[in-house]
């Protein structure tokens, strides 16, 4: 989600609620008998809206599970979500006067470090991430389709491989007019053969489908650039250049195409890599989420028992 | 040139328009997460709880003194039968502790729990915040709308009156004679007419420090032990110094020989009555072993303030006995005793001495532990003591003097512990009574159920 101007209301509303809870907070820690404690007064209004904004952001999952609910437009909820999750915190640590306690306390509290600290993450790489899938991956494609579209591109590039073959193998439709009129006139020069007339170059053929077998193939079929000479760019453009100088100039559209595969084939690695950066620490940030909720919620019981 | 072309009907085509409706690793993995993550926090919470004990629950560890009560939440945290709450009241801090009233013009009594405040580790428990106690010393009200205290207060080193024995007008209530820079003085005649120097801890030390007196009599007679054990006892943890007793202290030197004939006997250190009777004792036992003295003329070379050197010769063993008993009391009421002690001639045919009013405590109202000073020279802190002349002079240090090392913030500030415990109490443990204790080892430890009591 981008910050921006838009989110202006939830950052001043944050900032304002935050400095009157602060302002509450520090009268209230210098002149409490024995510190600021969860058990008092105060202490109880901070836990208690503390917890109310984490409730209210981890209803955000609930949200997104029904979105024809009419409870307010989605990116609301997500604003909400951030800021109210945002000051949830201080808000908890005023609550505890910044201590941790023991056992359930500090068990929910380290919970709530890595649920507070991996949302700041998320948040940071849901504002930046997004602009380098624009600017740098123009054949992004839907994340869970990206083993689909990888298959694809391999059938792709066997089809095109097959089509040099045919041609460097002497195949007519593969030919150009020039070698068509130049096969056609075999046998009325003596040293001229069909073959030789549309330049057939069985060695290099094999050559190709050596290259596709060997590296094209393997490195689309596989996720990810680990071990494979084209999942650099570098490499993969010298390896073209190679292919260019091998094979005769009427097959270099379909050289280029090989190497747009490959091409679209780095941007799905990388689109799948940014795609784990991207949401990967929300496998953190929600279970440890609802796991604090769960321990709140019983410990909200077991200091009103207690 | 490349000839592929990526039109959106092209990149539409590659997409399974059913894909959202199957599982992905990673929404897989988000949802198995989300369900065994909070699985396991509420696994955990339960085996906590299968294990009996509700430590899990605990704010934070006991102090030291209630450490070995941890797993028995239920001893302080009683719940009525039926009732969900179990905060810690007065009620379960009273069944072992019968904490006596603080004041009894008080007009608020707080909550045990919140001066003592439980699950915050190995702490004092007596060691109460000073905010604690400025709830109402910082504006005293009492009952009677008169508070006998300073009526505010804000710390040790911030708005904390003067000790009220300093008090512009207070003199020392002590009627020994005694003289501190003449006994600071060095060559001052000691025992057996040697040369002595005398410092403050041959008279001053705390109770219980076991050593000899070095000017204390040869012969302790057990009127001078009356010492006062109950003075000394009291609030005992915070060792006072022993009050000053003739026996201990004064013996050696001021020896109170009261006849010639007697060589160094002394005539005990007790009321006159009971000299009186010591006196005639010895001189009967005196001239009925010796018959012949009646008619001796006494040649007195003592110099008896107040009276004539008249040479008197008795007629029988009886008048004998009373004139030199008369001779001996003179010299002791009127020179050997009198030298530390005020007597009243009262008309009677015995003195009356004056009470000695020694002031045991100077500070009744707060405690002070002169062994944990003990680094410290005495008259780095009583700097009047070595020129006080006069017994009236009250040689209290001024709370100026504690203030330099003792403040608020304590060791934080490397400073000494300034908080009201360090030298205050609040219930005055006197008064407290004997609790009854009811319960087992096991219900203590937690290994037991607790029996909760019938009322």
């Amino acid at each position: 989600m981008l910050i921006d101007q838009t989110h202006r209301k939830w950052f001043l509303g944050s900032v304002v609620g935050l400095a009157l809870a602060t302002v509450v907070y520090v009268p209230y820690s210098l002149n409490s008998p024995q510190g600021p404690k969860g058990s008092s007064v105060l202490g109880l209004i901070y836990g208690s809206v503390g917890f109310a904004f984490m409730l209210f952001a981890g209803l955000l999952g609930l949200r997104k599970k029904f979105p024809v609910w009419r409870v307010g437009r989605a990116q609301t909820w997500m604003r909400g979500h951030l800021w109210l999750g945002l000051v949830s915190f201080p808000l908890i640590l005023f609550h505890g006067g910044f201590h941790f306690g023991t056992q359930l306390t500090r068990v929910l509290m380290w919970l709530f470090v890595f649920v507070f600290a991996s949302g700041l993450l998320g948040a940071a790489l849901q504002h930046f991430i997004p602009r380098i899938h624009t600017a740098q991956l123009p054949m992004e494609t839907i994340y869970e389709q990206i083993d689909r579209v990888r298959g694809q591109l391999a059938q792709e590039a066997t089809r095109l491989v097959d089509q040099c073959c045919a041609t460097l193998e002497g195949e007519v439709s593969g030919a150009s007019e020039r070698q068509r009129a130049v096969a056609a006139s075999a046998g009325a020069n003596w040293d001229v053969t069909v073959a030789s007339g549309l330049q057939a170059d069985e060695p290099t053929s094999n050559e190709l489908r050596q290259f596709l077998l060997t590296e094209m193939l393997p490195y689309l079929e596989k996720a990810g650039p680990r071990g494979v000479r084209l999942g650099t760019a570098a490499q993969a453009q010298a390896m073209f250049r190679h292919l260019r100088v091998l094979l005769p100039p009427n097959l270099h559209s379909q050289v280029d195409d090989l190497e747009n595969i490959c091409l679209e084939k780095r941007q799905l690695d990388k689109q799948n890599r940014l795609h784990r950066i991207l949401h990967g620490w929300l496998l953190v940030h929600i279970p440890l989420s609802y796991a604090v909720l769960l321990l709140g919620a019983w410990h909200a019981v077991v200091a009103i028992r207690f | 040139m490349s000839q592929r072309t990526r039109t959106t009907k092209t990149l539409a085509k590659r997409i399974d328009l059913q894909y959202f409706a199957r599982p992905h690793p990673f929404r897989r993995w988000r949802l198995w997460l989300s369900v065994g993550v909070p699985l396991i926090a509420l696994g955990w919470v339960v085996g906590q709880r299968a294990e009996g004990g509700q430590k899990a629950y605990s704010s934070g560890p006991l102090a030291h003194s209630h450490a070995v009560f941890t797993q028995q939440c239920g001893l302080c945290h009683v719940a009525r039968t039926g009732a969900f709450f179990a905060h810690v009241s007065d009620q379960a801090c009273l069944t072992c502790h019968d904490a006596p009233v603080h004041q009894p013009e008080q007009t608020f009594t707080p909550q045990c729990s919140s001066c003592h405040v439980e699950h915050q580790g190995a702490i004092r428990l007596a060691a109460t915040s000073d905010a604690s106690c400025m709830q109402c010393h910082a504006n005293l009200r009492t009952r009677d709308g008169q508070p006998h205290y300073a009526a505010s207060i804000g710390g040790f080193d911030r708005q904390h009156p003067e000790f009220s024995v300093l008090a512009p007008g207070r003199t020392d209530p002590g009627r020994i004679k005694l003289n501190h820079y003449v006994h600071l003085q060095p060559n001052l005649m000691g025992p057996n007419n040697t040369r002595v120097e005398m410092s403050c801890d041959d008279c001053h030390r705390a109770t219980g420090s076991g050593e000899t007196w070095p000017y204390a009599s040869t012969e302790l007679h057990s009127a001078a032990l009356k010492l006062t054990s109950q003075d000394l006892n009291q609030r005992g943890s915070k060792a006072p110094m022993v009050p000053p007793a003739f026996a201990w202290h004064c013996a050696a030197c001021h020896t109170l020989q009261f006849d010639n004939r007697f060589g160094n006997a002394q005539v005990p250190h007790d009321k006159p009555e009971v000299v009186h009777a010591f006196l005639i004792k010895q001189f009967g036992e005196y001239i009925a072993a010796h018959p012949a003295a009646v008619h001796e003329v006494e040649a007195s070379n003592r110099e008896l303030p107040e009276r004539a050197r008249i040479p008197r010769v008795a007629r029988n063993a009886s008048e004998w006995v009373e004139f030199r008993v008369e001779d001996a009391e003179h010299l002791l009421w009127l020179k050997t005793c009198k030298q530390c002690h005020t007597l009243n001639f009262t008309g009677g045919p015995l003195p009356e001495v004056a009470k000695s009013s020694i002031t045991a405590r100077w500070l009744p109202h707060a405690e002070f532990d002169h062994q944990a000073h003990r680094a410290m020279a005495c008259t780095a802190c009583h700097t009047r003591a070595p020129n006080s002349r006069d017994t009236a002079d009250i040689l209290v240090p001024s709370i100026q003097i504690c203030q330099q090392c003792h403040r608020e913030q304590g060791p934080m500030k490397e400073s000494a512990e300034g908080r009201c415990f360090e030298c205050h109490q609040y219930h005055d443990w006197s008064k407290a009574k004997r609790t009854k204790g009811r319960f087992s080892i096991p219900e203590l430890r937690g290994t037991a159920r607790l029996r909760m009591p019938k009322n």
